[in-house]
């Protein structure tokens, strides 16, 4: 079985993330065109993997959503832990400017 | 230009300027949070003005801006001290330090995680170099405190690597400005005076697992070589007494814990479990829920439980210790101490799953027999079923590189609440973490979909459950009294 989804709606990250976590997952295929993605589904119970696969790719596209609403405070943290525990100082790019 | 109506001016004036709020209702109440986590409990009305009107009372609204809820008034002072102590984590390396000296046990625990092996296979015993060396790139790590954990197995069966590790923990120690603690996770099965002699001459703290009365402890622990209840419980009475009676000693003895895990037979006995720990003179219990991980994962069927199920247990349970703290009796639970400690303190708790990011390489470390490091144990778990994916070095690498690998960098970006959509507007995001490791074997994501997560709704559940206990002001009394000046706990 053949789908298509929008790239503006589910992009194409999403529905490979999706396809790694569902079970049954490696029967599909995902080609990215412009502005769509295709979705080829080779077994018998297609439709319910293509079901499983968009309730996950709404979940993954949701969460990507959100990392880039809330990049900024999200990198901010990660890079505060990382550089701790690496024990190095940030590069500040703007030393020595007054 | 355009001048603004002066009524309408006057309007914005009053109206209250409200930060990014999180709310959850529980029963009439509605708790709400902000990021440097204080928190307040409103009832509906309250509610209702705050979030519809815009308008409250003098009371409330000075309430709200002492804890930093309205953008206007915000005192950056304490707000920022208040976020710092709360997250204190995020300003050093990982501090605990988990060493899997052997993997070989004589317990068959029907939920054990660590992938013991019977008690000949010393194939799996960790050489006293790879400790050393465990031991060396621990020192690296930028924490002003580390905790180093002997786990199993059963590690006193590797006792000359157990024993030369600690005493080469301590020879560092003189030359280092840290703080060092040491534990070990023992069953006591092949615990013996000289053993027990060094590791209190050595400051080591002793823990074991008690997971209740005798039948249920044997059913769950199970010994065929001995009466696992009984050599616990008779190494307890040793350690405590030994606590109990130090004096001029150059040494410190530190009184003994036990760790007790719910399986779906201790389930019907709260009651018999805590009276348990009281009468073995533990004052301080730790209900952990099962993880579906390991052997546990393969035995879900007959030894799992849902959400559900354990937080009914939960309930029951702190109600029951309330109400013996209320008849003079001191006993505590340890998830609710690290709770109360982030909600009233703004402390760390050192509970390294409960963080944001979680502490996967960058707040816990574990060695593996072998020389492998990963970033938890439940990470070496599921490397020991065969998926290496939180492998994050070897005992050979830097600890520079063992940090920056791309596993630790992966799973704190996973565990990152601020990317988790469920998590980022949840009302208890201030105090909470996820695990991608539970998530990975749950889910199989390590990215987790928090609304069908298992664990996502036992910690909501246990939340809400303190929450709910708080609004009474004779338990907010003993909570308090549980978290007042109580050192940092390492779990």
């Amino acid at each position: 079985m053949k789908y298509e989804t929008f790239e503006d709606l589910y992009s194409y990250e999403a529905l490979n993330i999706a396809k790694n976590i569902i079970k049954d997952g490696e029967s599909v295929v995902i080609t990215k065109l412009k502005n769509k993605n295709i979705i080829n589904i080779d077994c018998e119970n297609s439709e319910k993997i293509f079901k499983e696969l968009m309730n996950e790719a709404l979940n993954q596209q949701c969460r990507i959503d959100l990392s880039k609403k809330n990049f900024k405070v999200s990198q901010m943290i990660i890079t505060k832990a990382l550089i701790s525990a690496l024990g190095e100082e940030p590069k500040n790019k703007k030393r020595g400017r007054k | 230009m355009t001048s603004k109506k002066p009524g309408k001016k006057n309007t914005a004036k009053n109206s209250l300027d409200l930060i990014n709020i999180r709310w959850r209702k529980i029963k009439n109440k509605f708790i709400i949070t902000n990021d440097f986590g204080y928190y307040l409990s409103l009832n509906q009305k309250e509610f209702n003005d705050l979030i519809y009107k815009n308008k409250v009372s003098e009371k409330l609204k000075e309430e709200l801006i002492s804890k930093g809820f309205i953008k206007t008034h915000m005192d950056f002072d304490d707000l920022f001290s208040r976020w710092k102590n709360s997250n204190s984590y995020l300003f050093w390396g990982p501090s605990l330090h988990i060493l899997v000296t052997t993997l070989r046990c004589n317990h068959k625990c029907v939920y054990c995680q660590s992938q013991a092996v019977g008690i000949s296979n010393d194939k799996t015993d960790m050489p006293t170099s790879i400790a050393k060396k465990s031991v060396d790139i621990a020192f690296y790590s930028t924490a002003p405190v580390l905790t180093f954990e002997f786990q199993g197995g059963e590690p006193l069966y590797n006792w000359e690597t157990v024993s030369k590790a600690i005493k080469y923990i301590r020879e560092k120690e003189k030359n280092s400005d840290k703080k060092i603690n040491i534990s070990i996770v023992s069953n006591f099965s092949v615990m013996d005076e000289k053993k027990a002699k060094f590791l209190m001459e050595n400051e080591v703290s002793i823990c074991t697992s008690l997971d209740g009365p005798e039948k249920l402890h044997n059913k769950n622990r199970i010994y065929t070589q001995a009466n696992s209840y009984r050599e616990t419980i008779k190494w307890l009475k040793y350690f405590n007494s030994m606590h109990d009676n130090q004096t001029n000693l150059s040494y410190r003895i530190f009184k003994p814990s036990a760790l007790t895990t719910i399986s779906c037979d201790s389930l019907k006995y709260h009651k018999e479990i805590i009276d348990e720990f009281v009468k073995n003179d533990l004052n301080t219990i730790f209900l952990r829920p099962l993880s579906p991980i390991g052997f546990a994962k393969k035995m879900w069927n007959k030894i799992g439980y849902d959400s559900k199920s354990f937080l009914k247990f939960y309930k029951d349970s702190l109600n029951y210790i309330l109400s013996l703290n209320k008849k003079g009796i001191d006993i505590k639970e340890k998830t609710a101490i690290m709770l109360l400690n982030k909600i009233l303190n703004a402390k760390d708790s050192g509970f390294v799953d409960l963080r944001c990011p979680c502490g996967a390489g960058i707040g816990q470390v574990a060695y593996n027999h072998n020389g492998d490091i990963y970033t938890c144990d439940e990470g070496r778990m599921v490397g020991w079923e065969g998926e290496d994916i939180f492998k994050i070095g070897t005992v050979k690498d830097s600890y520079k590189k063992i940090i920056n690998s791309l596993t630790t960098r992966t799973c704190a970006i996973t565990s990152n609440l601020e990317n988790q959509f469920t998590c980022s507007r949840c009302a208890y995001r201030p105090y909470c973490g996820v695990c991608p490791v539970i998530n990975y074997e749950s889910q199989n994501d390590i990215w987790g979909n928090n609304l069908s997560s298992e664990r996502c709704k036992i910690f909501m559940g246990i939340f809400d459950i303190i929450f709910e206990l708080m609004e009474d002001p004779k338990n907010m009394e003993i909570f308090n009294s549980w978290v007042e000046d109580k050192k940092e706990i390492t779990v």
